[in-house]
């Protein structure tokens, strides 16, 4: 029981519970046996799950988010303080955010909520604008992706797992902060006797992002006639026009636990947003009526059962049918600058005058189907099959591109078959290897001729994907792991039709592909019930090549796609964490990426002066510290008051190539920034409040070039929490 | 304003100082009479992502490092236009439908580059080129808005689409931008409207640009262009307008197609002004429904109507060969690009042009350019300089470095200069002064 406490309290401590804690796999199994009616138990029973997945041979952190649930932080500001991820954000709430794993990012990871690509989920319901509440568990797979996520991901994997439970729980917070930043969120869940069971979940977002940024300013004539170009000097503006809201409902309901099915659940998912935009991507532009608004509607199907028909074989099944539409505004005859003044313009548009319209929609269908043999072989096969249609349909869209086939459908079908067989002769070690076979069949208008007439044509593409596992316990403290994918990314319908007038496509081209290899030690021990530690290293290896890249000859006409480029990664990524009793932890990562350029010569066939030169634009060095000091029993029992900080660094790094003797005007700088919270916690979790600070410094903060971050922000959150276990 | 004289004089007599010590040193250094005032040539070139400004003295030889360069550009992909008096360099550019931070150089007193301002390029530009103190460009396609921001409406109810919105950058005053918005719904008369073309400055307070005249462009189709569709494919017209856009005449001719280089969204200038003050009108017949061949009239110096005594066959000069691009070299040189397919292969906003010859306007006459790179290995070219009777021309060849050829207009043949180790383009050349 002490244990039980004693591991739980390290849970809760923690900002992240790293799976690498072999003790707790002990705990988890007590905790199973002993009849517990607080947040520590579910808290615990999750944990089984954390630690298997941190056993795997996969190079993958998995983090226990229910630790986080009394902080603000989005879905993506949780990733951020994994060890060889970086978000790299625009600007305050509901920003673009990218997300990148050792150096891969955009197109080159994939994001997974349950199992289910989030790409079609449309901008309205990402992980920047999610409350880390939404999540029960994130799985970060860096480098090799398990064929359960069917993919075309070169170089790893986010899944975000949601509550699942059987169980009653009533979870709902409301926070307020700096920049009149509200963010709310209800979930509820209930599982009836009869096996009916619903979840609902709900949020939103608020912001007006008015944070003050420095820069220079556009200054105007007397007469308000001309625009008198920027000041030498940069100036401190507060932020006027980029006031974000979002809004988002999942509904589930359904059955578990009969015959048939051990789980079926129908779901219906909506959201949207809007946000102003306040500048372009330079800073220093500023507008003062553009906008975009996207919505979309979700309904989704779950099926899973395990021992279909005959013993330990398993299935599941998902299904999603995504509709988004995105609108981007820019009505105004006007032409701002920070100061929020305007001059008039004599045309329409701030930018180029759209109102444009894109519809798109999206079919995911996953099947999973997995099978074991007395306790050593386990075999999986995963099939993802994916259908994208995408057409304007407003014709004041784009302008200056737009075309006949601008308005004609462009669908994009992909199908990725998964199979993997994993050996695990005994607990000491055990290996796995895998295939994926990606299919690609893309339709879309296809100039027939040189006068611009169109027709619709089809065409497949296809390719074989495969890697090896193994880990191996060198003792109860030690852990190796080795992995090992050659991945692909498949061409767009884009980048294999082009865009028809401007844009040739080419059928010729090859996938985007890379070798991912990661080794990785891990120890951890535990000396006498009150001192705790583990340390991980990983070592990463990533040769890309043949990335798809858009280019213009002269002699060609056009614009093309062309296969070039191979970038070769070398990297570290380090953790550590030491637990005193359930009363302090201290803990960080660092990352360092080596990422270079591997081609001898330039896309024109010269040679190529930045060959082994680093790539620009992307953070090299990075890291995270963090620490908490927890008073249990404070002002009565069952009361917690946690103290917690956390510090974020990036080396400063440069937006192009310092071979080609790029200067320091166009640099990223150093970022150092520490936040803090202090959070009182009443009744084992049922009641709570907690009171953060961010950016404490109030630091100048950029992830990327000119695009300044949110200065020093205060918020407080309140937030209830009931559980009821339906099954003691 | 005293204070602003004597500043621009101190300014002058310390250039002037600068001048003579650097004619003290040059005389010391070798025997150049009267070296020329303080200058340097403006290159701009792209490395693989980002712009640079590199500054040279040299272009006739040797090889130059992309890593010397003297500036790295907060934007990439700026359109270079150069003006003499005063001696400037402006970087327009104009981006995915934002507007794009423009730039300003020129050189100091020891021939340094310098960065004069940065200013805010408010419209899109397809067409550009200077006018008196002004850097001008224009854009047509646009919608144009009454005094309330309200878009001004057809006789259907629906958004007009004949505005043309100019950009004038003031040089003398800072660059400071003004944006001016003219409608051009029935300009010439037969109810069609007009893109613009080209910017010529007439010398007595006017300029000339060239009229693609079409029916609105249709919001369903086309590509990427302003213009719809051209209901007189075999007239040119060649409007004239003053400092405050207001129309002062229109040269209408039916011998030729209408003057304008058509590529993508742009609308290349197809008019230059020969040594003697004549313009020259140029038209590469890029409809497809013309039945003209491409060619060439004349404005003589500020006449009202074009020369109806001179007509430029250049077609049956190049043996069925069109032009997109036109610039003036010196005399009555001007240098063509033309199409890599003969007139018999249809013309679209993205045919390949990579051949150039050189016409004299004045003798009639065509000669390709020799001692350049073969036409299906050029990849990339850029803005050429006219200098000192010669043009100063950057060529991407493939598998090499972009390189500059200076091509003699009397022989037409072309001898290779400077190139730029490990550049990807080399998209403008320039000559700045001290002023």
């Amino acid at each position: 029981m002490i244990r039980l406490k004693f591991y739980s309290c390290i849970l809760f401590i923690s900002v992240f519970t790293f799976p690498v804690l072999s003790q707790t796999h002990k705990a988890s199994s007590e905790a199973d046996t002993v009849k517990h009616d607080s947040l520590d138990e579910v808290i615990v029973l999750g944990k089984s799950k954390v630690r298997e997945i941190g056993e795997s041979a996969y190079n993958v952190v998995s983090i226990d988010t229910r630790l986080l649930h009394n902080t603000t932080l989005s879905l993506t500001q949780t990733l951020d303080r994994i060890s060889g991820v970086k978000i790299r954000e625009t600007g305050g709430v509901g920003s673009d955010s990218q997300i990148s794993i050792n150096g891969f990012s955009g197109r080159h990871i994939k994001v997974f909520m349950d199992g289910m690509p989030m790409e079609g989920f449309g901008s309205s319901f990402q992980l920047n604008n999610m409350p880390v509440s939404l999540a029960e568990r994130i799985e970060v797979y860096k480098g090799v992706v398990p064929v359960e996520f069917g993919s075309d991901a070169l170089g790893g994997a986010v899944n975000i797992v949601t509550k699942q439970t059987k169980n009653t729980y009533v979870d709902v917070s409301y926070s307020y902060g700096s920049f009149n930043t509200h963010k709310s969120n209800v979930s509820f869940g209930h599982t009836a006797k009869n096996g009916f069971t619903v979840q609902l979940n709900a949020y939103q977002n608020y912001s007006d992002n008015n944070y003050k940024v420095k820069t220079r300013l556009l200054e105007f004539s007397e007469d308000g006639l001309s625009a008198l170009g920027f000041t030498q000097e940069k100036q401190w503006f507060k932020r006027f026009h980029d006031t974000y809201h979002n809004e988002a409902v999942i509904a589930k309901a359904g059955i578990v636990n009969k015959a048939w099915a051990d789980r079926f659940l129908i779901g219906l998912t909506l959201s949207r947003e809007k946000a102003d935009i306040q500048n372009a991507n330079v800073m220093q532009i500023a507008y003062g009526g553009r906008e975009r608004k996207a919505k979309s509607l979700i309904p989704t199907l779950n099926y899973e059962k395990k021992n279909l028909i005959v013993q330990n074989l398993n299935f599941s099944l998902t299904a999603n049918y995504n509709i988004t539409r995105n609108n981007n505004l820019d009505t105004l005859a006007r032409q701002y600058n920070w100061k929020g003044e305007y001059i008039p313009k004599g045309s329409k548009g701030e930018g180029e005058y759209s109102m444009s319209e894109f519809d798109s929609k999206n079919v995911y269908v996953t099947a999973n189907m997995n099978y074991r043999i007395r306790e050593k072989h386990y075999f999986a096969l995963n099939n993802l099959y994916s259908n994208y249609t995408r057409k304007a349909t407003d014709v004041a869209a784009n302008s200056e591109n737009s075309t006949a086939a601008t308005f004609m459908r462009r669908t994009n079908g992909k199908n990725i078959l998964g199979f993997s067989y994993k050996f695990e002769p005994g607990k000491r070690w055990n290996a796995s290897a895998f295939f994926k076979y990606y299919e690609v069949n893309v339709r879309g208008p296809v100039s027939t001729t040189t006068t611009a007439v169109y027709e619709e044509q089809e065409k497949s593409f296809s390719t074989t994907g495969y890697g090896v596992l193994l880990t191996y316990f060198l003792s109860n403290s030690f852990q190796l792991k080795t992995s090992f994918e050659r991945a692909y990314r498949l061409p767009s319908e884009r980048e294999l039709f082009g865009d028809e007038v401007l844009e040739t496509g080419d059928a010729s081209l090859k996938p985007e592909n890379s070798q991912n290899i990661n080794l990785n030690i891990s120890y951890s021990n535990v000396w006498n019930s009150t001192h705790s530690a583990y340390i991980d290293v990983g070592l990463i290896y990533r040769d890309t090549r043949d990335y798809i890249r858009r280019r213009v000859e002269q002699n060609r006409g056009g614009a093309f796609y062309t296969n070039h480029g191979n970038v070769l990664n070398l990297g570290i990524d380090c953790e550590a964490r030491y637990f005193y009793k359930n009363i302090f932890s201290a803990g960080g990562n660092f990352t360092y990426q080596n990422i270079r350029s591997m081609e001898r010569y330039n896309a024109n066939g010269a040679l190529d002066v930045n060959y082994k030169g680093r790539m620009p634009n992307l953070p090299y060095i990075f890291g995270n510290l963090d620490a908490s000091y927890n008073i249990n029993n404070a002002f009565g029992k069952g009361n917690t008051l946690s103290f917690g900080y956390n510090l974020r660094y990036v080396h400063s790094f440069l937006r192009d190539w310092i071979s080609e003797g790029a200067s320091d005007d166009v640099i990223i700088p150093i970022q150092l920034s520490h936040d803090m919270n202090l959070t009182y916690t009443l009744k084992n979790g049922r009641y709570n409040v907690s009171f953060e600070v961010k950016n404490i410094a109030d630091e100048m903060l950029f992830d990327n070039f000119s695009l300044q971050k949110p200065g020093r922000s205060f918020t407080v959150k309140l937030r209830y929490f009931f559980f009821n276990n339906n099954y003691k | 304003m005293s204070t602003k004289k004597s500043i621009l004089k101190k300014t002058v007599l310390a250039g002037f100082i600068g001048c003579l010590s650097l004619a003290f040193i040059s005389c010391e250094d070798n025997d150049n009479p009267a070296p020329k005032s303080a200058g340097a040539f403006f290159l701009s070139v792209n490395g693989e992502t980002a712009e640079y400004i590199i500054q040279t003295d040299n272009l006739e030889t040797g090889d130059l490092h992309i890593s010397s360069n003297n500036k790295t550009l907060l934007q990439s992909g700026h359109t270079w236009i150069f003006n003499d008096n005063p001696s400037v360099a402006v970087g327009l550019i104009y981006q995915q439908g934002d507007p794009g931070i423009g730039l300003g150089f020129g050189v100091d007193a020891e021939g340094k580059l310098k960065e004069l301002k940065n200013f805010l390029i408010t419209s899109r530009y397809t067409s550009y080129g200077f006018f008196e103190n002004y850097a001008l460009t224009s854009v047509g396609g646009v919608t144009p808005v009454d005094g309330n921001g309200n878009a001004i409406l057809d006789e259907n109810g629906n958004e007009r689409s004949d505005g043309v919105t100019f950009n004038f950058i003031d040089l003398n005053n800072n660059f400071a931008l003004q944006g001016k918005t003219i409608t051009t719904l029935n300009i010439t008369g037969n109810g069609d409207q007009a893109t613009l073309s080209g910017i010529v400055d007439m010398g007595n307070g006017e300029f000339l640009t060239g009229l693609v005249v079409s029916q609105p462009r249709d919001p369903n189709a086309t590509g990427g262009a302003s213009s719809g569709t051209i209901t007189y494919p075999d007239s040119v017209w060649v409007a004239a307008f003053d400092a405050n856009l207001s129309l002062k005449r229109i040269y209408r001719d039916d011998r030729i197609s209408y003057s304008s280089g058509r590529y993508r969204s742009q609308y290349y200038s197809q008019m230059g002004k020969a040594a003697d003050g004549s313009i020259y009108v140029f038209s590469g017949s890029y409809e497809s429904t013309t039945t003209k061949p491409c060619g060439a009239l004349k404005i003589n110096k500020n006449a009202t109507t074009f020369d109806q005594s001179y007509h430029f066959n250049i077609e049956e000069k190049t043996g069925g060969y069109r032009f997109r691009k036109v610039w003036h070299v010196s005399e009555n040189y001007f240098m063509l690009e033309l199409y890599n397919d003969d007139k018999n292969t249809p013309v679209t906003v993205n045919s390949a042009a990579t051949q150039y010859g050189i016409v004299d306007v004045a003798a009639k006459t065509f000669r390709w350019i020799t001692e350049i790179p073969a036409k299906d290995k050029i990849t990339g070219t850029g803005l050429p300089m006219a200098y000192e009777g010669k043009m100063y021309f950057p060529i991407v060849e493939e598998d090499k470095y972009p390189a500059v050829y200076i091509i003699d207009p009397a022989t037409a043949s072309a001898r290779k200069g400077i190139s730029i180790t490990g550049a990807t383009s080399l998209n403008a050349i320039g000559r700045l002064t001290y002023q």
